[in-house]
């Protein structure tokens, strides 16, 4: 609505016209492209193909090829940066600054602890895992402007994100999620749809666990003790003084992890969602709850 | 047509909206029978006044008002575009249509195998078999192939908007009421036709109800009537709304409409919004 009112004068003006029906509609004019090449003296001129050659004859040459030279792409000596790039975990990037976005624009819940489901919820980040894709890699732009207290969990972090986000007295954990765990928390109506239990979270190959269990990239399956060692290193480091997780009013979210073996936040592995009756069902059978509880 | 421009230009009167003021919450005033009904919406207008309708009765011939009722600008004051009405319209007449349509090629129809004439010297054009395009009789180049599925999916915003712009249209022409129940007193079709005819609806009516079934009385009577349909709320399209002159919405059902589109121009609609794809559903 402008200071123009059109859809009002437009709306005024309607109730003058003739009724609408589908015998007095009209698209725009203009709307419609010709498909047809124009024919004869005037209309059929070159038809965008230029004069003679390989424009109108298609007959291009080959990608790279210089009509004899010897081609860039063999000059060059070849650099493997990229060899075995479709066999490496990727981790698509979401930024500290669109974060704060997100959480200024209140598509994030920063009362409750933030994990990648939250984050997709939030409409604004997408990932495929059926793409290699492995969750979240938290990035530093917009790290001097970042200013929420949350407790996040991400799949990658860099120190100086680390940094931001516990001066600001957050909390962050980097975890390992495998792929079917992460088709789960991408959409996780979809699955509780189907009627499955929860599975179990793998635990990660074996080049992830090094990353994962390191107190400096505050791996999920780090030692606590290590970890609260590293975020004093850290603030020394970075020159700012840690507030005390102990005094804060919101101890209680800002300590609350998932279990190694738990995908959803309040789920247990084992349990089934019934979405229709809205109720959960837990097994009981004995060696379901060995098997889940491993 | 310009005469008819410049009178309905004549015409506009604009009174400046007003942003509705935030005391007003949902609260049914009844003086007298009438009751007026101020709504109060998940997401409310902010820079719009609500349209205000009448609720209309059916359960008499002359028209009695029931009460006041509000709507929602977003839904029935929206730009009515229409172009984008004509695009939904364009799309329900194709997304379902099969062309069925059929012509054989020189290879379906029936002989042509044999060379007609040596290929020299009979000072004939050169042909190789009589069921050419080229001869008559012979099969069809470039013609009809059956089975030809003209479907697309119109974005779903534009079918959004397709139809709050017809639902505006129609109650900008005066053309919506909303009447409070559908319980006729008797199952003649005489009563259905006077009571169109007494309010000046139609001839062709459509009647929408938040349920799926109709009271008895308005099924028996709109049995014989071609021109006066009864569809549920979910059914509610473009194209049966600009086929009917007159769209008759019962309380509930316009309340369902507004709750429903208003979901869907406040929430995240990626998927909606994704290509169409076969096993979506």
């Amino acid at each position: 609505m402008g200071s123009r009112q059109i859809t009002e004068k437009s709306l005024a003006m309607l109730r003058s016209l003739p009724r609408i029906s589908i015998g007095n509609l009209r698209d725009n004019p203009g709307h419609k492209k010709n498909s047809k090449r124009g024919r004869g003296q005037h209309g059929g001129d070159k038809h965008g193909a230029g004069n003679k050659g390989s424009g109108q004859r298609m007959n291009y040459m080959r990608l790279g090829y210089e009509t004899g030279n010897n081609p860039f792409y063999l000059r060059m000596p070849q650099e493997h940066y990229y060899r075995g790039h479709h066999f490496r975990r990727q981790y698509p990037p979401l930024s500290l600054q669109q974060v704060q976005l997100l959480i200024d624009k209140n598509r994030l819940d920063i009362s409750k602890p933030v994990d990648i489901a939250s984050i997709v919820k939030s409409g604004l980040y997408n990932f495929f895992p059926d793409q290699k894709h492995f969750g979240v890699n938290l990035t530093d732009e917009g790290v001097d402007n970042f200013a929420a207290k949350i407790n996040i969990e991400v799949q990658w972090a860099s120190e100086q994100v680390i940094a931001a986000i516990e001066r600001n007295g957050g909390v962050i954990t980097t975890a390992y999620y495998d792929p079917h765990s992460l088709f789960l928390l991408k959409d996780p109506k979809q699955f509780f749809e189907n009627g499955q239990s929860i599975p179990r979270r793998m635990i990660p190959p074996p080049d992830a666990i090094e990353y994962y269990t390191s107190a400096k990239n505050r791996g999920y399956l780090a030692d606590p003790e290590e970890i609260s060692q590293d975020r004093l290193r850290l603030a020394q480091k970075y020159g700012y003084e840690l507030p005390k997780l102990e005094n804060d009013p919101s101890y209680e979210m800002l300590c609350e992890r998932k279990d190694p073996r738990q995908i959803f936040y309040g789920l247990d592995p084992g349990w089934v969602i019934n979405l229709k009756d809205q109720c959960i069902l837990k097994p009981k059978d004995e060696e379901l709850v060995r098997f889940f509880a491993s | 047509m310009a005469s008819l421009l410049i009178n309905a230009l004549r015409k506009i009167h604009i009174s400046t909206p007003q942003i509705r003021s935030s005391f007003l919450s949902s609260s049914a005033v009844c003086s007298n029978t009438l009751t007026i009904t101020k709504k109060d919406w998940k997401y409310p207008p902010q820079y719009t006044k609500p349209r205000e309708v009448w609720i209309e009765n059916v359960d008499t011939v002359e028209e009695k008002k029931l009460g006041l009722f509000e709507l929602h600008p977003l839904v029935y004051a929206a730009t009515p575009r229409i172009d984008i009405i004509q695009r939904n319209v364009i799309w329900q007449r194709k997304f379902r249509w099969v062309s069925w349509a059929h012509t054989k090629t020189r290879a379906e129809v029936r002989g042509g195998g044999k060379k007609p004439w040596p290929q020299k010297g009979q000072g004939r054009a050169r042909h190789g078999s009589i069921r050419s395009p080229l001869f008559r009789g012979g099969g069809v180049a470039h013609g009809p192939r059956s089975g030809k599925t003209h479907f697309y999916m119109l974005p779903f915003h534009l079918r959004i908007h397709g139809l709050t712009s017809t639902l505006s249209a129609k109650l900008a022409q005066d053309d919506l009421h909303v009447v409070k129940d559908l319980e006729l007193p008797s199952d003649e079709p005489e009563y259905l036709i006077d009571l169109i005819e007494s309010r000046n609806w139609g001839p062709s009516v459509l009647i929408v109800d938040d349920t799926d079934y109709a009271p008895r009385n308005l099924t028996v009577a709109s049995d014989s009537l071609p021109h006066v349909n009864i569809m549920p709320v979910y059914g509610l399209n473009v194209y049966s709304m600009l086929k009917h002159d007159t769209l008759i919405l019962t309380q509930s059902a316009a309340e369902k409409i507004e709750e429903r589109i208003l979901h869907y121009l406040h929430s995240d609609t990626k998927k909606q919004q994704a290509q169409f794809k076969l096993d979506q559903v």
